[in-house]
């Protein structure tokens, strides 16, 4: 158990050195993101990812910030639909305001409130594998 | 009670008629539970059972039991979005909105029929179900809804179970 709480705040320590990241480390990040529960019906925290910020403007790529249950950023997610995936379409310059990146899962969506098409999750982690525990319920 | 006991012993046949026929009461009030489900990572989501066979004047009720998503059950029905008919003509439509979980949403049919339905945000990941109230006339216009396909993604046309199918099991899953 302590081992599994060690880890994520090392990792926090060297992200907080980006002013960036520093300004999205704590829920709830500044203006335009906002909650996605309050924009759209879905629960406050969603069990594997937490409780999410987007700017409405970037949906649905996003980037949505994931905060775990004490508020702190576990990671970075963007939703890609995959219909988008295609020659005519790409993704650029999406922001990747939360820093230092631990490790990525890329998995497929079946879809939600909020980015209805099936899509594909790229979650850029900020913490360590283990610090994912922190959102998984 | 003994002698109330002993009546009851004594109807014999009449008795195992009672039974079967308050069997069949039971069946016909008994609520039927379809679950919204969904796999932890989002990849996959579902109704549990998807298709079932009912008794006019029954109850089904949808409850969430997916902790990451939201669901809803919503009839094909021109009342709904303006979505194709695919449910008897003369019956209500339905639309419960979204439900969070642990949220439920019941619905009471009464004209037979089939009825297909779906969910809002996961129409396109194949969401839907497919209820068959009673013994529908098979020249009684019920098929031609089912047999429209006009607007429905692929993935929802795919999902739906066969009447025959349904007819056959009362539940699939
Ligand atoms: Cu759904």
């Amino acid at each position: 158990m302590k081992k599994l709480f060690l880890v994520p705040v090392l990792i926090l320590d060297s992200s907080v050195c980006a002013i960036a990241a520093d300004e999205v480390a704590k829920a709830p990040p500044a203006a335009p993101y906002q909650q996605v529960s309050k924009l759209v019906k879905l629960p406050d925290f969603l069990p594997g990812m937490g409780q999410l910020f987007v700017d409405p403007a970037t949906l649905p790529a996003g980037p949505f910030l994931a905060y775990d249950h004490d508020g702190k950023l576990a990671s970075t997610i963007y939703m890609l639909p995959t219909k988008d995936l295609n020659p005519d379409k790409s993704f650029d310059n999406l922001a990747a305001p939360g820093g230092n990146v631990d490790h990525v899962d890329v998995y497929y969506n079946a879809g939600h409130p909020g980015v209805e098409e099936p899509h594909v999750h790229v979650v850029l982690w900020h913490v360590a594998a283990a610090g994912e525990a922190s959102v998984a319920k | 009670m003994t002698i109330a006991r002993r009546e009851v012993l004594g109807l014999g046949g009449g008795l195992v008629a009672v039974l079967s026929l308050s069997q069949r009461d039971v069946w016909a009030e008994e609520v039927v539970e379809i679950r919204m489900q969904g796999r932890a990572d989002g990849s996959h989501v579902w109704f549990d059972p998807i298709g079932v066979l009912i008794k006019p004047g029954q109850m089904v009720r949808w409850t969430n039991f997916n902790p990451g998503n939201s669901h809803t059950t919503t009839a094909y029905h021109p009342a709904n979005f303006g979505r194709p008919l695919r449910m008897p003509e003369s019956a209500k439509s339905w639309d419960s909105d979204y439900l969070l979980p642990g949220e439920s949403f019941s619905v009471t049919f009464t004209e037979q029929g089939v009825y297909d339905y779906y969910c809002v945000p996961h129409e396109q990941a194949g969401m839907v179900g497919r209820i068959i109230v009673g013994e529908p006339e098979a020249h009684g216009g019920w098929m031609e809804a089912v047999a429209a396909s006009r607007g429905l993604p692929d993935e929802a046309l795919k999902a739906f179970p066969t009447v025959e199918e349904i007819r056959a099991n009362r539940t699939i899953r």
